[in-house]
């Protein structure tokens, strides 16, 4: 069983080493079906791994396996240590299936592209950093596999990187990684200074005897990663701006797995947060007002990309509110359902991209139901799963996660409450986009470039086929209150710490669906049937049209000011001071030389008198000193 | 090989006069090296040292009935000898090109 997770893991990154190494010697696509079956065997050991756990009984699905030691100082040590137990086979299955997938649909996408070969390189690899951060026996290794997915995104968003905004977008994403990378790295210093180790069960075990400030201040760094890479308020501002990078690449990292990474983060610490609930509360606060400001910001976007970009902050959000009220099982499961219609929007925008020559502006689309019939199925489907209505698998998971909330009482029902008007707005903007696009007359561009073509290769509709059912049936594994082998399945790694009761589900179903339907009837009427003004409030739209000033902020909090402070160090210290002193210096030495030079006058006879009068000066000490 | 036997002690003039003709001949040679403009003078003069340095040795050696300053005075006429080559094969040279022989035009080795 053991051999099938490590193959898992290394399946993808040998498929990538083999494109790296071999070069123009494959040709494209024999690279981009390199990369696809590398992931598909990925997924294949992800398979047998989860068929060998289901054959175990609860208790004996752990499995630790060390394929050697990694680092050693003194009595701490760290292995290179794959976790094998139902939550990281959860997360292979979703993200080697779901990027299989993705991959398979980058053949189609990405077709024509002079860089392919790179690009498939770099989703192998990206599959593998995930891989390896769900796969970590301990915390050292997680940060690794975080840093390596970061590092993937930084290079898949920065792909076309003849674009400008590409570039910029990617390095906004390293940085802002970056500053979670660095309190997740405080947190386990704090965790080895006091616990002496980063293997989980013994960090967890040891976490119990730190002092409350202690755990505060590692489950407050472990945050600060979740929220970063999970792109939650405050630092969520480069998700939009990944939007530059190839559409395969936001389904795949920026909606379906890395950017869920905080919430299974959250989930496998979840001892730890356990032990400071002031930052697991902390946690959820955060998912419910991204939830509900992501879902504002939609509201305006007119980038089809970003404005699913939006959504995938919220829906997070909703992740953050579940694993915050500790219904972790809950969060995985709209972390799965979530991954399968969000892989599955962006897709099938990406059809629409690709069939409209790369046009990303919504006001430049409508009546693409005329020319695309099977990609407008698709996205609806997509959208009826992401704002939750029944039988979809959107319904199962986001109303558990508010019955999780509004269980927990007290500051839970302010969750609650936030997740209602999160679920309102949901239905909205995503209708917002179904109708903009799909519905009414063809537009101009759609008229110009509907030449009669497929809606796309089969490589694109494949993945997008699958992942529709996925997105229909994907939630069926999980029943509140008649069957949850999900829930079961997760049980024994993290027990839930509350249990809607059935009234308080019923409730939580029949409000979100109650307001997703008001949501889809609001943007019918304002831009589907058109029958109503869409409300002209000048200040809000701005406001939301700027997301809420959020980039204005940290460019006046942050990036002024140290490129203020950068100006004046240099013209009072670097300037004046170091670049002064050492300009003193060459100019001493230069000084010294000439002088010197001066005493070398090429007259022989003053050589020699030089050496006799020193001879004689020599001579004359000696006999003095004696 | 049997070791060299004690020369017998010095009979004849003190040891300060051969030394003072020493002086005398080392300091004329460094007048005729600091003062001479002509590449053969130069390095006659430098002969002259060198053989004023050698009698001071063999003085020394008689002085203390000893071989080794012998054997170095040998040494050093071995290494005038090359000097000497060197020097007349440059100054040889020189003329051949037609250069002036005068040591104070040769200063291109300076700061």
């Amino acid at each position: 069983m053991i051999q099938a997770a490590w193959i898992c893991l290394f399946a993808p990154l040998a498929g990538a080493f083999a494109i790296t190494v071999m070069g123009d010697s494959i040709t494209r696509r024999t690279a981009a079906w390199l990369s696809t079956v590398s992931v598909f065997v990925a997924f294949a050991g992800a398979v047998v791994t989860f068929v060998e756990l289901l054959g175990r009984s609860a208790e004996e699905r752990e499995k630790l396996s060390t394929a050697w030691t990694w680092l050693s100082t003194g009595t701490f040590e760290v292995g290179m240590t794959l976790l094998v137990d139902p939550l990281s086979v959860t997360m292979m299955l979703i993200v080697s299936g779901v990027g299989g997938l993705i991959v398979l649909y980058s053949i189609g996408y990405m077709d024509g592209d002079p860089e392919e070969r790179r690009y498939f390189a770099y989703m192998s690899f990206f599959v593998f950093a995930m891989l390896l951060l769900v796969q970590a026996g301990n915390f050292l290794l997680l940060l690794v596999g975080w840093g390596l997915v970061g590092l993937a995104s930084y290079l898949l968003i920065g792909f076309w990187h003849e674009r400008e905004e590409a570039v910029a977008a990617a390095k906004k994403a390293f940085i802002m990684n970056a500053v979670g990378d660095a309190t997740m790295a405080l947190a386990f210093f704090v965790l080895i200074w006091q616990t002496g180790t980063l293997e989980f069960a013994g960090a967890f075990a040891g976490a119990g005897g730190m002092s409350s400030t202690l755990v505060n201040l590692v489950a407050l760094g472990l945050l600060g990663g979740a929220i970063a890479k999970s792109a939650q308020i405050p630092l969520h501002t480069w998700l939009p701006d990944a939007m530059e990078g190839p559409t395969p690449v936001s389904a795949l990292i920026h909606a379906a797995t890395m950017v869920t990474a905080g919430v299974y983060l959250i989930v496998r610490a979840h001892p730890l947060f356990e032990l400071a609930p002031t930052v697991q509360d902390l946690a959820a606060g955060l998912g419910a007002l991204t939830l509900v400001v992501a879902g504002l910001v939609a509201l305006v976007q007119t980038d089809i990309k970003r404005v699913i970009a939006y959504s995938t902050m919220s829906q997070i959000g909703y992740m953050f509110v579940g694993v915050g009220v500790g219904a972790y099982a809950n969060g995985m499961f709209h972390l799965m359902t979530h991954a399968f219609f969000k892989a599955l929007l962006f897709m099938a925008a990406g059809l629409v991209i690709h069939h409209l020559a790369g046009q990303q502006d919504i006001r430049q689309m409508g009546g693409l139901r005329h020319v695309m019939p099977k990609t407008t199925v698709a996205f609806l489907v997509g959208s009826l799963a992401l704002v939750g209505i029944p039988p979809l698998s959107g319904f199962f998971s986001k109303d558990s996660i508010l019955a999780s909330a509004l269980a927990s009482g007290g500051y839970g029902v302010v969750l609650f409450l936030a997740g209602l008007l999160g679920a309102l707005l949901t239905g909205i903007y995503t209708f917002r986009l179904f109708f903009t696009v799909f519905l009414g007359q063809p537009s101009k561009l759609v008229r110009e470039q509907a030449h009669g073509h497929s809606e796309g290769a089969w490589t694109m509709t494949l993945p997008v086929a699958v992942l529709t059912v996925l997105a229909v049936i994907g939630g069926w594994v999980q029943i509140p209150d008649v069957w949850h082998p999900f829930g079961d399945w997760l049980h024994e790694v993290a027990e839930p710490l509350v249990e809607p009761s059935v009234t308080q589900d019923l409730l939580a179903s029949a409000l979100a669906v109650g307001l997703g339907l008001l949501g889809i009837g609001i943007a019918w009427l304002l831009f589907g049937a058109r029958t109503r003004e869409v409300p002209r409030v000048q200040a809000a739209r701005q406001a939301l049209e700027h997301k809420l000033y959020f980039d204005e902020l940290y460019d006046g909090v942050f990036y002024r000011p140290a490129v203020w402070m950068a100006g004046m160090w240099r013209r009072t210290i670097e300037g004046p001071l170091i670049g002064g002193s050492i300009a003193g210096v060459t100019l001493g030495a230069r000084r010294a030389g000439g002088a010197l030079g001066e005493t070398q006058t090429g007259y022989l006879r003053s050589y020699a008198l030089a050496i006799a009068g020193a001879a004689a000066i020599l001579v004359v000490v000696f006999l003095a000193v004696q | 090989m049997t070791p060299l036997t004690p020369l017998a002690a010095l009979s004849g003039p003190d040891v300060a006069w051969y030394l003072i003709v020493a002086a005398i001949l080392f300091s004329i040679g460094t007048l005729g090296v600091l003062v001479r403009r002509s590449p053969l003078i130069v390095l006659l003069s430098l002969e002259i040292m060198l053989n004023a340095a050698n009698l001071a040795l063999i003085s020394f050696a008689r002085l203390h009935g000893g071989h080794d300053g012998q054997i170095f005075a040998l040494a050093v006429m071995a290494v005038a000898a090359s000097e000497v080559v060197v020097g007349l094969g440059l100054i040889v040279a020189m003329s051949r090109r037609r250069l002036t022989l005068d040591v104070d035009s040769f200063r291109l080795l300076k700061g």
